[in-house]
């Protein structure tokens, strides 16, 4: 299995506060992955290291194998930042000639017919295109490197709920054909787990969890059963969080085999639900988690 | 990258264009004018003559021309210009905007972004330094052919090659400074505050150094002979009266009456105001002529020979082109690193 972006050890600190502390994983080529967690915690901060506009502070980082921002994998990655910046004064298609002007190797055509087919006037300016619009030239722009991995922060943040689910489409149509690796990250979960095959939950600094979301459903399970027996249960591995009436329990688990005991009703646990539940489980006490590394590995198999 | 960075900049060069046009608009005009007066009134012709007193015809053209002194802080602040409004928001803006992170994030390297930047930027200011230094250079000279020293501020820094190594040292403080500070109106306000700086600094404690400077001592009977025949143009840097033993009698020059009055009771007798002309009495010294070659005084002058004025204009030259190399190349590393 080939590596489109791994860390090691990876922190970033502003002053005495970490912005990320201890991050290492392994992201696998072609996967499309989804970098949630709150405001603040850190998204941005690993997303800047990865593309080169910020140094990290210890551990390293490697992007298609290469150092960040270095000349030889600058052109084979697409980055569109936070807010999506361009040139207020420039006109689209400016914009495209901008794109056209400081790569190698761009797509001038593929940016021209992308505007073309969203309705954008090439003689608009860009600082007067409605958000949408502004996602969708700055996505014409990162498609037009014919990048080997595409980075996108928040790019969902500034789009109405219809326009989010169209660009998303836009966006898997643009590299189902390349096999380009994409993370995209997002504060909020339910934009993401349509789209994404992996999860990885950052908060305060540090991951939650890295994992294939398939791992994670087959993983996790919604257990609901007698109050009384919510001690050992075989298979369980972890309980993440635990909800109980008078005389039933209801416990979202990381099993680690199968529940055969009968006393126990096993459903299905949704990404939203385990994704929020490492959010949670782990705000209250940063200490290191060893478990993770399990879950990390199981990822890099 | 050309065209990028000429489609970024481009309203800052066409107005620095503008601006320099309608310094032409003025300046031919009125240089025409000012050569046309200054033959015709034949100053040009006196001045060219040694020992001939120019002084009324100098005044008539003074008087005539003075009007254009509020020329000078303009002439001496475009320099600084170039540097706020083409230097400081070179990087300042792209982070200030955050379009740093488009910028940084495309398939070209940050030196070689900057490095095209500059080339558009610096290319555009240095057309425009070069032009006006040559329009200023051209306009001023009947003003300063009749000047004490072209030395002097206000003419040193204006006329020849400086302003032009001025401009360019302007626009890579401004370039660095915005680096630093990472926002575009500070970055504008510190450039003009740090190149006001450098060039105070150079103006009074570098360039009386650039050379060893000359002395002549004279005698203080006569004084100021062999001064005039060396030509108006030497630049004075200290002028004193010594005595004998070289020890400062009257900083400045000149007569103290006081020191001669407690050294020669003559003098103190006479009083300072005497009635009448001093020296009048043919054969006879009066009281300080007798008092000043009683005590030996002299007068001291340290000063830079007038054929100096293009080599202290290169030298000034190249200290502001190695300050603007020594930028450019911290802005370089800088920007590698910023983030």
């Amino acid at each position: 299995m080939s590596v489109a972006l791994e860390a090691s050890g990876l922190g970033k600190r502003y002053g005495k506060r970490w912005a990320l502390e201890h991050c290492s994983f392994e992201l696998p080529t072609g996967s499309i992955a989804g970098l949630v967690g709150p405001n603040g915690a850190g998204k941005t901060t690993l997303l800047h290291i990865a593309v080169g506009l910020l140094e990290q502070t210890n551990g390293s980082i490697r992007i298609l194998g290469e150092q960040p921002g270095s000349a030889s994998v600058l052109p084979r990655v697409g980055f569109v930042a936070q807010e999506m910046p361009l040139y207020k004064s420039f006109t689209v298609d400016e914009m495209i000639s901008f794109g056209a002007h400081t790569n190698v190797t761009f797509d001038l055509p593929l940016a021209r017919h992308r505007m073309e087919h969203f309705e954008i006037p090439l003689d608009q300016r860009a600082g007067s295109l409605s958000g949408g619009q502004r996602a969708q030239l700055a996505l014409a722009l990162a498609f037009a490197k014919h990048p080997d991995i595409l980075l996108l922060d928040e790019p969902l943040a500034s789009l109405d709920p219809l326009a989010r689910r169209e660009f998303l489409k836009i966006l898997m149509e643009g590299i189902a054909d390349s096999g380009a690796t994409v993370v995209l990250s997002s504060h909020l979960l339910t934009d993401l787990e349509r789209v994404c095959d992996h999860m990885m939950v950052l908060a305060r600094g540090r991951f939650r969890l890295i994992a294939d979301t398939n791992e994670i459903l087959k993983n996790h399970k919604v257990l609901i059963g007698p109050r009384e027996r919510a001690g050992a249960i075989s298979g369980v591995e972890q309980v993440l969080q635990q909800t109980t009436t008078d005389r039933q329990a209801t416990l979202l688990v990381r099993t680690n085999g199968p529940i055969i005991d009968p006393a126990w009703m096993v459903n299905q646990a949704s990404l939203e639900d385990v994704v929020l539940s490492y959010l949670d489980s782990r705000s209250a006490t940063d200490g290191p988690e060893p478990e993770l590394h399990a879950i990390r590995t199981e990822v890099a198999r | 990258m050309t065209w990028v960075a000429w489609r970024q900049h481009r309203m800052q060069i066409i107005w620095g264009a503008a601006a320099v046009g309608a310094m032409a608009l003025f300046l031919v005009p009125t240089g025409l004018g000012m050569a046309h007066t200054f033959t015709s009134s034949g100053l040009g012709r006196c001045l060219s003559t040694v020992g001939a007193d120019c002084g009324q015809l100098s005044d008539a053209f003074d008087n005539k021309y003075r009007g254009y002194s509020f020329l000078i802080p303009l002439f001496m602040m475009a320099p600084v210009l170039f540097g706020m409004f083409f230097g400081a928001p070179l990087i300042a803006r792209e982070i200030d905007s955050g379009t740093y992170r488009l910028a940084w994030t495309q398939g070209i390297t940050r030196p070689r972004w900057l490095g095209t930047k500059l080339f558009v930027v610096v290319g555009a200011a240095l057309a425009g330094a070069v032009s006006l230094a040559y329009l200023v250079t051209w306009w001023s000279r009947p003003l300063v052919a009749q000047s004490a020293s072209r030395f002097r501020p206000g003419i040193f820094d204006l006329r020849g090659v400086v302003p032009i190594a001025y401009t360019i040292f302007a626009v890579l403080l401004g370039v660095a400074i915005g680096s630093v500070v990472k926002k575009t109106l500070p970055a504008v306000g510190l450039t003009l505050v740090g190149f006001a700086g450098v060039r105070l600094l150079v103006e009074f404690y570098v360039r009386p150094h650039y050379l060893a400077a000359k002395t002549l001592t004279v005698s203080l009977v006569g004084k100021g002979g062999a001064l005039r025949r060396m030509g108006g143009s030497i630049w004075v840097i200290r002028e004193n009266t010594i005595d004998r033993l070289g020890h400062i009698a009257s900083p400045g020059g000149g007569f103290d009456f006081g020191y001669l009055a407690a050294r020669c009771p003559a003098v103190a007798a006479q009083g300072p105001f005497p009635k009448g002309p001093v020296g009048a009495v043919p054969g006879t010294p009066d009281p300080i002529t007798a008092c000043v070659q009683h005590l030996g005084l002299r007068d001291m002058t340290v000063f830079q020979p007038a054929h100096r004025f293009w080599t202290f204009q290169w030298i000034e030259f190249g200290i502001f082109i190695a300050l603007a190399i020594g930028l450019a190349v911290f802005t370089i590393w800088r920007t590698k690193r910023l983030s």
